[in-house]
């Protein structure tokens, strides 16, 4: 799904738990998500410290789109 | 450690009214038996059925399968942590009812339970097939919590199991093997100085949501890679409580008869030095996944192994574990040799498994899960159908109007085991 949006010229953000098998999908921007059963959220946290938790997930996300990269990028949150 | 297993040679199960052993057949009661599984107020009903080889017979949905087995003399009890108190095991002597299983059915714990038949193509691709198995076919309660079912009917196989390798205690064994594994010091001796050091390194299912594996009763995915001896294992130190595909899951049975281990204790001090196992988890943290592979591969440093065979359970990101296992020992010059199966697609062309490495070039595979098998209609069943559509492997319209189900293979138990269990092989 990654590749197949990119090479239409849209990048593409993939945020993923395993960013190992990103990395070997081909995934040129990379965000590491939280965990498997949970990518973008944390049930254990209170609400307002995984509103924030999501929150800077999706900011990453957003800033990685708008980076250019010439290789396979990881961005760390 | 070394631990001497009397196999005591199973060739039938019978009802009766007591319970026994009596020249190589199971005589089962089942009163006594169902008593303390019904005393768990989440099973709200419990029998016993026999299922015996060639047998028009399907059982499904099937969660474990588990071998009878008592310590005769040692330390311990068999499942540790679970049934028996925790104490060390894997010493003294140990019997097995060998030949037979217990295996617990009926109405669904996770959506990944699967099928054994005893006879036709299905009994083809699963060891169990040639088992006299023991059935308990259990039912829940109404409005059940499932991660508590799992555990109830998780114990009531393993309690089974045990009150039945309790009828072996006394008996004469058909055959004695006595297994014993070496401490670091003893694997060093001038005898195996120039025999490759070979390790197991064991992938438990850990990932949670009823996909999880107990070391001596703790959740594996609350733990760090540790060691094991592989006369533990036998002596039921490693359970399964999964809940994943049922071609790849490794039951409890197969963690006791792992015929890795087996067969790296059979050449052992003449093809190889085998010098220990280790266990490590497969969490759906990326931090565990790799703090989990670092310590395995600190590990396989510190026994400086020379080569290591390395095994899977379940597949997707647990794939991710394996290829961390396996990059990171490659990496210190340890030789690697994995076992794993492939989910290559219904035609087999897709890609293997989630993840690779160059570096993974030396693989075992199980068999691609996603073959389409059609198995015929039997006689009876036991357990119940209802799941067939919505089980992995399964989809909608899997069961036929005529009886016979057509669906991947990840629906059948332990057709592609990836501890190498398999019997059907190809060239």
């Amino acid at each position: 799904m990654v590749k197949e949006i990119e090479r239409t010229g849209i990048p593409v953000v993939h945020i993923c738990t395993v960013t190992p098998i990103s990395m070997t999908v081909g995934a040129n921007r990379i965000v590491p998500a939280i965990a498997i059963p949970h990518p973008l959220g944390n049930p254990e946290l209170p609400f307002d410290d995984e509103y924030a938790l999501r929150r800077k997930l999706v900011d990453k996300a957003l800033e990685a789109l708008s980076t250019e990269v010439d290789d396979q990028t990881i961005f760390e949150v | 450690m070394k631990l001497e297993v009397g196999y005591i040679d199973i060739k039938g199960i019978r009802f009766g009214d007591y319970n026994a052993v009596e020249d190589g057949i199971l005589i089962v009661n089942p009163e006594p038996l169902l008593e303390p599984v019904l005393e768990d107020p989440l099973i709200k009903s419990a029998h016993f059925e026999i299922a015996t080889p060639g047998e028009s017979i399907r059982i499904t949905p099937v969660k474990d399968v588990i071998e009878p087995r008592v310590k005769v003399e040692g330390g311990g009890g068999v499942f540790p942590g679970m049934v028996s108190k925790v104490d060390t095991v894997g010493s003294g002597k140990t019997h097995v009812l060998r030949g037979m299983a217990v295996v617990t059915a009926g109405p669904i714990v996770g959506f990944q339970e699967g099928i054994i038949d005893m006879t036709g193509l299905g009994a083809e691709y699963t060891p169990f097939s040639k088992l006299h198995n023991l059935v308990l076919v259990m039912e829940p309660v109404e409005n059940f919590k499932q991660h508590e079912y799992e555990a109830a009917a998780r114990l009531a196989g393993l309690r089974t199991a045990a009150a039945i390798g309790e009828l072996a205690k006394e008996l004469v064994p058909d055959e004695t093997v006595v297994y014993e594994t070496p401490s670091v010091a003893e694997s060093f001796k001038e005898e195996w100085k120039d025999l490759p050091r070979v390790g197991y390194v064991m992938m438990l299912q850990s990932q949670g949501l009823l996909h999880d594996t107990y070391v001596y009763g703790v959740d594996a995915k609350r733990t760090l890679s540790t060691m094991i001896s592989a006369t533990e294992v036998m002596d039921g130190a490693i359970v399964s409580g999964n809940c994943v595909s049922a071609c790849d899951k490794n039951t409890t049975y197969h963690h006791q008869n792992n015929p890795v281990i087996h067969d790296l204790l059979a050449v052992h001090g003449k093809l190889i030095n085998f010098v220990g196992t280790i266990i490590t988890n497969e969490n759906v943290y990326l931090d565990d996944k790799i703090r989990s592979s670092d310590w395995t591969a600190k590990m396989a440093n510190y026994l400086s192994l020379d080569a290591a065979i390395i095994t899977q359970e379940g597949f997707g990101n647990p794939d991710t574990d394996l290829i961390m296992n396996c990059t990171k020992l490659e990496k210190q010059g340890i030789k690697t040799v994995i076992i794993t199966d492939e989910y290559a697609g219904q035609d087999g062309k897709s890609q293997s498994l989630a993840d690779a490495d160059e570096l993974a070039n030396a693989v075992v595979t199980g068999g691609n899960a996603n073959e389409v098998v059609v198995l015929p209609s039997l006689d009876r069943v036991i357990g119940t159908l209802d799941y067939v559509d919505i089980v992995a492997g399964g989809h909608d319209g899997s069961l036929r109007p005529d009886g016979s189900i057509e669906a991947e293979l990840q629906i059948i138990i332990g057709s592609t085991n990836e501890m190498g269990f398999n019997r059907m092989s190809a060239r």
